[in-house]
This record gives C-alpha cells, structure tokens and sequence, in this order.
C-alpha cells in the first residue's frame, strides 16, 4: 500500500486556499478514496497500523521524514534555530539587566532571611544526639564534626587572619562597599571545657556531650541591637528534672556584638561566626530528653509555629552508659 | 352503531413497515359483539363494540395504546460517564499516584506527606466539580426539551357495551369502535367501517400537505395508501366517520416510525470528533513527556517516590483542567445566542455542527415556503400579472383600473365560501384565522387586500343558491342578487379547474367587453394555463353570467339539484393561480448558503413540477442553470443523449430514486450541485441523507412530519421545525426552530462557524501557558534548582485566572466573513492542527515560559540567590534538617526561610504567566487579521477577562497571601512588571506573524504558522 498519510500531520492546506493547490487537493482526494476502500473492507488492522507509522518516519515515494521533506526539516528547525537563539539572546540580555541591578555585596532584600535562625554541631542530618558512652564507635562521628567545624577556629588561624576587637560594641567599618572587612577574632579556645583542646571528646566520653549553637548569618544585620543576644536551654516537653545543669560558654551563653555586623562573604571573607558551646554536665541518662536552646534578645523572634528553627533549636540528646 | 364492511387487507406481505398487524374486521368483531342490523333491507349483523370486560382484557395483554418514549440513559450513567470523559482519567491517575505517594511517604514517616494527600483530594475534587459541571449543563438542555415532549391527554368516543363514551385514548384497545369528527386527533390506526366526507391531514406521516379523503374503500394494498385506514396522531380535517382499532400504542404506523428512528445510531458529533482528537493529543503529550521525565528522573539516580511526584507535576502541568468546562459554557452561551434567534439548540454539542454542515436537505412546505396558499398570478385582458406574495402584504400593486379586474374580483369575491372568523378586525388580513380549504382562504384574504371588507360585498350581494365544488363537477357556482338596485339581474358567478371553465363559456371578457371565444384567443388562454401551471401553480378560471332579468325574475326559484339556470354559455373572465410562496427571507438565505459553500437540497413529498417551480423561486436551482430535461428540451434532443455533467441542476422524481443504486444516487449527488427531490417517500428521505454522508459531507436536515423522523436522526443536525413540528420530529431532532425559518439555520451557520473559530482561539490561549506550567518541572529535574511554581498553584491558574478569559472569547467577533468561505472539511479542517500545537507549545508557550523563569530568578536574585547557586541546589535545599544553607553571599536560611522565598517564587511565576496570558489573551483574539484591525476594545467580555484575571492574582497574592496551605504570598509590587517585556514581545511578534499570513498568502510561513 502506498502513502495514506494521517490527515492531521504534514501542513497541509486549509481548504482556504485557491486553486494553486488543486494537485494537493486531488492527491488528497485519492487518498481519501483510499482510506474509504480501507474503511470498507473493515477496521485498520494491526499491520496496517504498522506499515502506517513506517510510512510516517520515513515515506520513500515523497522522501518525507515524519511527513516532512528534508528541506522543509531544514527550513522549519532553521526558523526554530533562529527564534530560540533570539529567545536566549534576549533572556539573557534581561538576565545581564538583573544582576547590573544587583549589589555583590548586599542581596537587596533580607527581609526573607531574617531574623536569624539557629543551628547547632555536631550535625549528622538530625536533631538526635545519640550515643552509648562505653562504645566510642558511636560518639566519635559527633567528635569528629565538632572537631571539622572548629578547624576554623583554632587560635592560631584566628590570630593569623582575624584581629582582636574590643568587646561590648559592634564592629562597624564604614568604607566603600567593596572595600575588605577584618574579622574578629573567635578563637577555640574561648569554649573552654567545649573547646576540644582539654577533652578531645568534648564530654561525648564522659556522658556530658557538648554541642555548638550558632545562629545563622545575615549580611549587616545587627544581633541583638546593642545588648548581646543571649542563650537559654530548657527541656521542651516532660519532666524539668531531666536537664539539671548547663554550661555555657563563652561569656554566660552570649554572642558578643563585636562579631556583628556581617558583610558578606565577598568582603567578609575570614568571617567565622561566633558561637555558644552548650555543656550538658548533668543529663538524665538512658532516656531521649528533647532540649530546646532558644535565643534571647531584641529582634529575635524564636517563637513561630511555622519555622522551627528560628531563633530556637530542638534537638534530643540520648546518652547511655 | 354503523355498517360492518367486510374487506379483508390480503397483501399483509407489501407492507413496508415489519410487523404492521392487520386484523381484519371479521376477527375483530367476534360473533357475539355482533347483533343483527336493525336497518331494514339489511341482512348484514353490525358490531356493537367491545364489552368493558373484553376491553379490559385486552388492555393487560396489549399495554395502553401510547407509545413507548425512547430509551433514556439512567442519570447515574451520565454523570459518571463525566466522571471518565476527557482528562478526567489521567487526573484520576494523577490523584492516585498522589495518594500512593502519600501513603508511601506516611510510611517513611515524611513531613510533608500530607501536602500529596491533599493534592490527591484536589485533583478529585477538579474531576467532580468540572464533572458536576458538564452533568449540570447537559441536564439544563435536556431539560429545555422535557416542556416539548409534555402532551395533552387525549379523549376519544368509543363504543363499549353497545354505548358510547368518552375514554382516555390510551385506554383504547384493538377492536374497539371509535367515531371520529372533523377537528379530532386520530387516537389510534383506524379500520374504517364508515366514513361521511372524511379527510384527514396525513402530513406529518407521508409528507403530503394536500388533505386525504378516507372512505371505507379499500383502494390499494399498502396500508399507507389505501383509503380505508386512518393513522394514529394525524387529524381528521372535515367530516366524520367510525372505525375500528386495528393498531395501538407501539404497532401503529407512527409507533413503527418511531422506533425506526430510535434505531438510527446517534452518531458523534463534529465538534465531539474534534474534541476527542484534542484531548487525545494533550493526553498524549502530558503521557510522553511525563513517562520521558520519569525514566529521565529514575536514571538521573532520583528516587522513584520522587519520580512519581514529578510524574504528578508534569501530568498536572499539562492537562488544561478549566478547558472542558471553558467549551462547554462557550457552546451555551452560544445555546443561548441562538436561541435568541429562534434556534433551539437540544444537543450543546449541535452548536458546532451546523457550522461545519456541507449539505442542508430542506424541507420545501412550512421551511421554504409559507405553508398557505397565497395568489400569485391573475390573467385577465389576455395578459398575465403578477401579486405579491409576500407574508406581510397590505396592498397589491398591479393594474387595478381594467374593467375585467372589477367582474373577475367579484366573482372571486363572490364564489367563495371560506369565512373570517368573526372578532379579528384588528388583526392583520395575512394574520386572520378563516374558517374554509386554503385556496379559498388565499381568495379571500387576496380579496379583502384589494377590496377590502369582502364580507360587506358579499352582503350587498346576497346569495341565492350555491353549488359547492366536488370531485365530478370540477366547479363551484353561486348566483347572487347585485348590489346595485337599478340593475335587477342575477349574477352568476363559476369557478374551477380552467379546463372545465373554458368549456361552459362562449365569451371572454377583454377590457370589460364581452368578445367571442374564437380560436384565437383560446389558444391565448391555454398559453396562459401551461405558462402558470409550468410554475408549479394550482391555477383557477373564473367566469360569470348575468341572468336576463325577463327570463329569471326576482322571484325565481333557483334550484341546484335540477339546476334550472343555465351552466354554458358563460363569459370566462380570467384565471388566478396560486402558491404556497417561498417566504421572503428564503431567497436571500440560500444564496448565503450558497456562497458559504453550502448545498442546499430540497427533499419533498410534493409535485416535481412545484417543487422545480418553488426552486427556482428560492435560488435552489439558480436562475441560468438547466436540468437534464431542459437541456433536451432546449436543445430538442431526447433526454438520453445530452450528457449529465453539463446539467447543473437536477430534478429526481421518488419513483426514478426507488430504482436507482447507490452509485447512480452518489453520481448525481456528486455531480449536480442544485439538486430537488419531489414525490419522496420517509425512506427516501433517508436514503438522501444516508448518501450525503457518504460524500464526506455533514449533513443538516429539516423536517416536520414523523415521517422525517428517521432522517432526522441520521443527519448530523436534525433541525424540526417548532411551529409545525411533531412530537416525534422534535424529538429526534438535535435542533429546532422556533420560527420555522430557513433563514434561521443561516444565523444557525453562522454562529457555528464562529463559535469553531473561536473555540480555536480558546484552545490556542489555554494550551500556551502549559508550557510555561510544564517547563519548570523539566528545569527542576533536569537542573536541580528549586521549585519554580507549584501544582497547587498550577491548578489556580488553570481554574482560577485563565477561566473567564478563555470564556470571554466566545464573544469574539468573526475576523472576515466566515459565510464567504467553505465549510470546513469533516477530516482536515481540525480543530487542533500541528500549526496550533506547534505555536502554541513550541513559540508563544516558551517565550511564556522565559519571561516566567526571569521572574522567578529575579526573585531569588534580589534575595541572596544568584542563579547560578540555585543550580544543581535542590537536594539541600529541599533537605528539612538543613537549616543553614549558605547563599550567594554568605547568608544562612533556615528550611522555612527556603520554603517561604520558593512560594515567593510560585508567586511571581504565577504573576508573570497571569500578565504574559493577558498578552496571550489579546493576540488570540485574532488569527489572521492585526489586533488593530479587530479592534482591541469592541469585545468588552475580554477586557472584563483581563481585569478578573488580575484582580484573581491581586486577591491570591495580597489576600490569600498568608494562608500558608495555597502556597501564595504578598509579593513586591515591581515583580509584576517582570515578564512585561515577554508580554509585548508576545504581542510584537505574533502581529508580525500575522502581518506575514496576510502579505504572503500560501507560503512557507503561511502554510506553518496559520492555525
């Protein structure tokens, strides 16, 4: 059987047009006809079917691919050549438009980022902190992020990079936007007993876990508004008795102003943010004691339902002896 | 009780109709229903009728004598029938995967599993609601119908135990004797047994308009010609008679036509093909680029439970939801256009098909024509004038002053019996019910135009004896005193067939002078008679006689059973012919047709000669085209040897059609393109459209009788009329008019055509923004960034802001003429062709989709988010416990953080669609034609469309913005202008696309960017 192309595929013509397409015309009616003589003898068969969808690929008497000859392929996919690469051209001339708008070293907006959320190391995708004090297989990954994290910190990569601020009082360096901005000094050694230079475990082989508090990074925003933002931790939910004591270090659980504001990490490069270590000294054993440390001071919101990470941390520590 | 005749209906076997009964009288009366006749002189017994016992009995074996109503589809299949129809499937399999994933990710403990439940309950809740809602709508329209079908219950006089009484007719069984009188509806099929000038109108059964007398002679073998059976649900004109149940309910002849109707498939409509072909096609789409992306996702290393979740994405992207709905409510307000203009839509989806009609088989009586005889020519003074014929005539314009005019309108005046009903005296004369046959009625209200008060003539002109025409005598006669009192001679005034006439004459009055009738000008006269009834016309002569006052004093006693005046020797005044006129709005109708390239058919059970008459009058057969016959005629060869392709027009006899093949039927249909069929029979009828269609062609048929009720609902638009119609007829028809007017199915096309193109356009609008639906899923899984738009918000796009715009362009005014062009082809013609597809998706859907992702990144950018950390993002960002992801400048966001700027960024994605679809919105309001040229504010429901669009997305955004489960939020008032450049590059670009249709017609670009 010859072409019985599907009527639908192909351009062909309207039925609007003149005369000049007679010849389209009378090929269709005599495909037409044909598909009658089809439609008589009963329904398409499966070969039928087949030989259809082969003559559609490839139609050897019209040398058509896909009911298009090779120069109607080459005209089409050169006019859809020539829009797209408009398209992109103007995309990204508009593109080119954004980022002249924007500032490399403040986003424009930071009213989605703020106010600042909460996160704590060690972090091994979860808030569960659980570990058995007499097998070191279980607590020396929490060791090992703490010890990752902190590399940062180290006294003397601080002292070589950062300088000392005075303390009390925001560090705010005024200058062109994209001048470079020192960094104060936070160094390991500040978290004392959490430090990790006395007790390489941080506690994690004694029952008494330390764990890091760190609030999240917002270019030029000012925590606390003058009065250094403070930490607190309490059980979330049961019995108070459970969490006996924590420590806080440094400095009573505060984030001094001196690390604030923060300009971003093209000039701010040495940054590191300051921290709160949390000492669990005293800790009901062989039981999940959910704990939640939440942030203190003016600007902090640490009480949405939606957000539970914003300005508050849950997590559940599990020590077993 | 009457007279038994005994003939028995032998040839049971000619019978077209299978399963007619024909009981003969004998059996039906059994020997105890009988009683000897009291008549002296005869010895034959008479049937006193059934007992109430016997009546009884065979009511609980035959059922009540009323027909069956056609089968309905129990409500419940129809509306889950619209549970499945359409994208309704693959939304169910989009709200399955939902809950499978859900239960999946219940099970694996996820936090938000439930957003996919819900998901799942709105998705379902889309299929019912857009279900619902095309349940509703069919419901509406079936409804409009329900008020047609409601019939008064009937009574009919029976005799039962020997008395009469009156009894429902559907209690009436077979053997029952009825009495029938003039004015009554036949409750059953009628036997017979006695009859007293009895005609009955069987019009709406055979399709004759002439009144059939009925006798209890049985003439022919075939129950429908024979005389001595009349037929359920027909009228008895004049006359009474009595007869005998033969058939009820279901057995009788109409019963039989009826299911012969119900038999005839009800085949899809044009625009349920198209539609069915475009669902096909989105199906298709969202099928292969959803099960691609799959197999993309799964080998991409995403997790199956992820996959499935694109999956959702990408089938919830692609299937326009709104759309189905969107037709539907384009094709009632279109349901309601038209019914304002008298076209009653049954079936929604009707609508269309009148708009892709090829072919109108027309009705000629109460369609074409006025359905009442109406004078149209008068030859008097050797000459022929014409009258106006229109419906609303006042006056009548031709020469008034001869002498002749004044003796031939009083004869007309005075030989005539028919009456005004009395208290119409405010009624327009055309207007006023007239109590007489129809030609006196066109008589009479020709008179009372010209003359005026016709019955105050007749006053001053009392009438003395009266002969009323019958079938021998060929005349009716009446002499009258006249109303002038010098003049003391009786009138005699004679009308009739014209052959009869000219016979009684001698004279022949010229110019109001009495001249012989020589040779001469009776040849005048029978020119004159061939010329007219060479019209189709039933043409009258008329003649008149004053009686010597000597011979026929003031006191003669007239008598018209010995007649004793004199019948010849009369003076012939003149001949008036007349017509069933086409109704004046006809002839312009079918030359819209004509030029729409419809063809109009006529198919009538009338004469060939007033069928080719009123033809011509109409443009059906145009002025300077020939049958075969005329040709032979002209060229004075015998038919045989002209060749048929140089006829243009045809005139088929139904006895020539019963003896033709189908071949020979599609030849001629193929050939000739003026075509009248005259003398058809319901079957005929039927044959007619059955090769229409086999021309490819959509068929349109018009129709009152029952007869047509089979052909009706063949056709692909059956149009009854709603005047004239029967039951029957509306009830297999998809359509109806109101008005009875042929130039109605023209508004008809025309609305159909326009709403096709228009659907296009809300097709073409509706499908461009899948892209830009369907792209941010493909870039999310491919590129990995954050979640461009939601499907929740997806869905509030397709059924929140796009509904009423694509609505509103139902009312779009039609570009050009859509009645200057051929209907479009049932095959190619498509409603979605590639070129649609193809623009839609691959041109306008993507320039959609880019003004929509510079939104989006504008969004992130202004946040801290610079594209290119966005890329490859999605794992972390999408990971819950991760709740210090740095962005581009060291800032540190929590999950919700996240969550709230990627509803952000649903938010400006959806508003740039939203502005870029208000573009979309105006260029489809056009194909062909620059938006200049249309006119961007003459369709105010487009403009009410943009403004609900953009208060619908106002109201989301900055309302609903805080309902954190919609996924919106308030967003900054400069993201709106965002994709603006995208919205006039739109709008820029498809002008020029246009432009370029337009300059170069036919070519490259033509043939692929014209949808």
């Amino acid at each position: 059987a010859s072409s019985s192309l599907g009527c639908s595929s192909g351009p062909s013509g309207s039925g609007r047009r003149g005369p000049e397409n007679k010849d389209e015309e009378r090929a269709q009616h005599s495909e037409d006809e044909q598909e009658k003589r089809k439609e008589k003898m009963g329904k398409k068969t499966l070969a039928d079917v087949i030989q259809e969808m082969k003559t559609f690929l490839w139609n050897s008497e019209k040398r058509e691919f896909m009911g298009r000859t090779a120069q109607s392929w080459g005209l089409i996919l050169l006019f859809y050549l020539i829009l797209y690469m408009f398209l992109a051209g103007m995309f990204s001339f508009c593109m080119y438009g954004l980022l002249l708008t924007l500032s490399p070293y403040t986003p424009t907006y930071r009213d989605r980022v703020s106010p600042p959320g909460v996160m704590i190391r060690p972090y091994l995708h979860g808030f569960t902190i659980a570990f058995n004090v007499s097998e070191p297989s279980t607590w020396t990954p929490y060791v090992n992020s703490m010890h990752h994290f902190l590399q940062a910190y180290d006294d003397n990569i601080q002292e070589e990079k950062n300088i000392e601020c005075p303390a009390g009082q925001y560090f705010v360096q005024d200058g062109a936007e994209s001048e470079e901005r020192k960094a104060c000094q936070f160094k390991r050694s500040q978290l004392q007993n959490c430090s990790g230079i006395g007790d390489p475990t941080f506690g994690y082989s004694t029952g008494q876990p330390c764990i890091l508090l760190k609030m999240n990074r917002i270019v030029g925003y000012r925590a606390g508004y003058g009065t250094p933002v403070s930490v607190n931790c309490a059980i979330q939910k049961g019995n108070e008795s459970a969490l006996k004591s924590v420590d806080f270090y440094p400095g009573n659980g505060t984030f001094d102003l001196m690390y604030y504001p923060y300009y971003g990490k093209l000039t701010h490069v040495n940054y590191t943010s300051p921290l709160v270590a949390l000492h669990f000294t005293d800790v009901k054993k062989n039981d999940f004691v959910p704990i939640q440390c939440r942030l203190n001071g003016e600007g902090i919101v640490n009480d949405v339902a939606n957000d539970r990470f914003l300005g508050r941390i849950t997590f559940t520590l599990s020590i077993r002896m | 009780m009457h007279i038994i005749a005994l003939t028995i209906l032998r040839y049971e076997s000619t019978l077209k109709i299978q399963g007619y009964r024909l009981w003969t009288i004998k059996s039906l009366c059994p020997r105890e229903e009988r009683e000897k006749s009291k008549v002296p002189g005869f010895k034959y017994e008479v049937c006193i009728g059934l007992t109430s016992a016997r009546a009884a009995e065979i009511l609980a074996r035959d059922g009540p004598n009323a027909l069956t109503p056609p089968k309905s589809t129990p409500e419940i299949i129809k509306f889950l029938k619209q549970m499945v129809g359409g994208f309704s499937i693959l939304l169910w399999v989009g709200a399955l995967l939902c809950w499978i994933a859900f239960g999946i990710q219940v099970a694996q403990g996820v936090a938000s599993a439930f957003d996919n439940l819900y998901l799942g309950v709105v998705l379902a809740l889309v299929v019912i609601l857009t279900g619902i809602f095309a349940y509703y709508q069919e419901a509406k329209s079936t409804n409009i119908m329900a008020s047609f079908s409601k019939m008064i219950p009937q009574q009919a006089l029976v005799i039962r135990d020997g008395e009469k009484r009156e009894v429902s007719a559907e209690q009436l069984v077979v053997g029952d004797m009825v009495e029938i009188k003039g004015g009554d509806r036949i409750p059953a099929d009628i036997r017979l047994i006695f009859a007293q000038g009895c005609k009955v109108d069987n019009s709406s059964l055979t399709g004759e308009s002439e009144p059939q007398s009925r006798s209890c002679d049985f003439t022919h073998e075939n129950p429908l010609e024979t005389k001595n059976i009349a037929f359920y649900s027909t009228t008895c004109l004049e006359g009474t008679a009595t007869g005998m149940v033969i058939n009820t309910g279901d057995q009788t002849i109409i019963g039989r036509i009826a299911s012969l109707a119900s038999g005839v498939g009800n085949e899809k409509t044009p625009i349920a093909i198209e539609i069915e072909h475009f669902v096909h096609i989105v199906a298709g789409v969202a099928v292969s680029i959803g099960v691609l992306f799959f197999i993309i996702a799964v080998s991409m290393k995403y997790k199956v439970l992820d996959s499935i979740i694109f999956l959702i994405g990408i089938i919830v992207a692609n299937v326009p939801e709104g759309l189905l709905a969107t037709v539907t409510v384009s094709l009632s307000l279109t349901a309601k256009r038209m019914a304002k203009k008298n076209c009653l839509v049954k079936n929604l989806e009707a609508v269309e098909t009148l708009g892709s009609t090829s072919i109108i088989c027309s009705d000629k009586t109460g369609t074409l024509t006025q359905n009442r005889m109406t004078v149209a020519h008068l030859w008097f003074d050797d000459q022929i004038y014409s009258a106006d014929t229109s419906e609303e005539q006042t006056t009548q314009s031709f020469d008034q002053s001869s002498q002749s005019w004044a003796a031939l309108s009083k004869v007309v005046t005075l030989c005539n019996r028919a009456e005004f009903k009395p208290g119409q005296e405010n009624v327009p004369i055309m207007k006023r019910v007239v109590v007489g046959d129809a030609s006196e009625t066109a008589l009479l209200k020709f008179a009372e135009v010209i003359l005026g008060d016709v019955m105050g003539i007749r006053k001053r002109n009392r009438k003395l004896a009266e002969i009323p025409f019958n079938s021998t005598n060929k005349f009716q006669l009446s002499i009258h005193e006249t109303e002038d009192p010098n003049d003391k001679r009786f009138l005699m005034v004679m009308k009739g067939a014209p052959e009869r006439i000219l016979e009684r004459c001698s004279t022949i009055m010229i110019n109001g002078e009495e001249q012989p009738l020589d040779r001469e000008r009776a040849e005048a006269f029978q020119t004159a008679y061939m010329e007219l009834g060479g019209l189709g016309e039933r043409v009258l002569g008329f003649c008149h006689l004053y009686l010597p006052e000597d011979e026929f004093p003031d006191t003669y006693p007239f008598d018209t059973d010995s007649m004793n005046f004199p019948t010849s020797n009369l003076c012939f005044v003149g001949l008036l012919s007349m017509i069933d006129p086409p109704r004046s709005t006809v002839p312009d109708a079918v030359s819209k047709c004509r030029s729409a390239g419809i063809k109009v058919i006529m198919v009538t059970g009338d004469h060939p000669i007033t069928a080719k008459a009123i033809a011509k009058s109409v443009g059906i057969i145009s002025a300077n085209s020939e049958t075969v016959e005329d040709i032979a005629k002209r060229l004075n060869v015998p038919v045989e040897q002209v060749n048929k392709e140089d006829a243009r027009a045809a005139v088929i006899n139904g006895m020539e059609l019963k003896d033709m093949t189908t071949e020979q039927l599609d030849e001629i249909l193929i050939n000739h393109s003026e075509i009248v069929f005259a003398r058809t029979s319901p079957q005929q009828k039927l044959i007619i459209v059955e090769g229409c269609q086999r021309q490819d062609a959509v068929v349109a048929v018009t129709g009152d009788g029952v007869n047509d009720s089979p052909a009706l609902k063949k056709a692909d638009i059956g149009i009854a009329m709603g005047i004239a119609g029967s039951d029957a007829a509306k009830n297999a028809a998809d359509m109806i008019l109101l008005d009875d007017n042929f130039a109605s199915i023209v508004t008809g096309v025309e609305e159909g055509r326009l709403i096709f193109d228009n659907l296009k356009k809300t097709i073409a609008y509706t499908l461009t923004k899948n892209i830009a639906e369907l792209c941010p899923f493909l870039i999310y899984i491919i590129a990995s960034v954050p979640l461009p738009i939601g499907t929740i918000t997806i869905l509030f796009i397709d059924l929140g802001t796009d509904i009423i715009p694509s609505v509103a362009l139902a009312y779009e005014k039609a570009e050009s003429d859509i009645m200057n062009r051929r209907p479009r082809h049932k095959k190619k013609d498509r409603l979605v062709n590639e070129q649609l597809a193809v623009y839609s998706y691959l041109q306008i859907g993507i320039i959609q989709s880019i003004g929509a992702f510079l939104a989006y990144f504008t969004v992130y950018a202004e946040q801290g988010w610079l594209p290119n950390t966005l890329l490859g993002l999605r794992v972390n960002w999408e990971d819950d416990y991760y709740n210090d992801i740095e962005d581009s400048y060291g800032q540190e966001w929590t999950r919700y953080q996240r969550t709230y700027l990627q509803w952000t960024g649903y938010t400006a994605f959806f508003v740039s669609i939203t502005i870029q679809q208000v573009a979309d919105l105006i260029i489809r309001k056009t194909r062909r034609n620059s938006i200049f040229q249309q006119g961007l504010l003459r369709n105010k429901v487009i403009w009410v469309g943009i403004v609900s669009q953009i208060a619908i997305a106002l109201i989301l955004s900055y309302g609903l913005g805080s309902v954190t489960a919609l996924n919106f939020t308030p967003l900054r008032v400069q993201y709106w202008f965002v994709a603006m450049p995208y919205a006039i590059l739109i709008w820029v670009y498809d002008e020029i696309r246009k432009l370029f249709i337009r300059q170069y017609p036919g070519s490259w670009w033509d043939k692929n960017m014209y949808y």
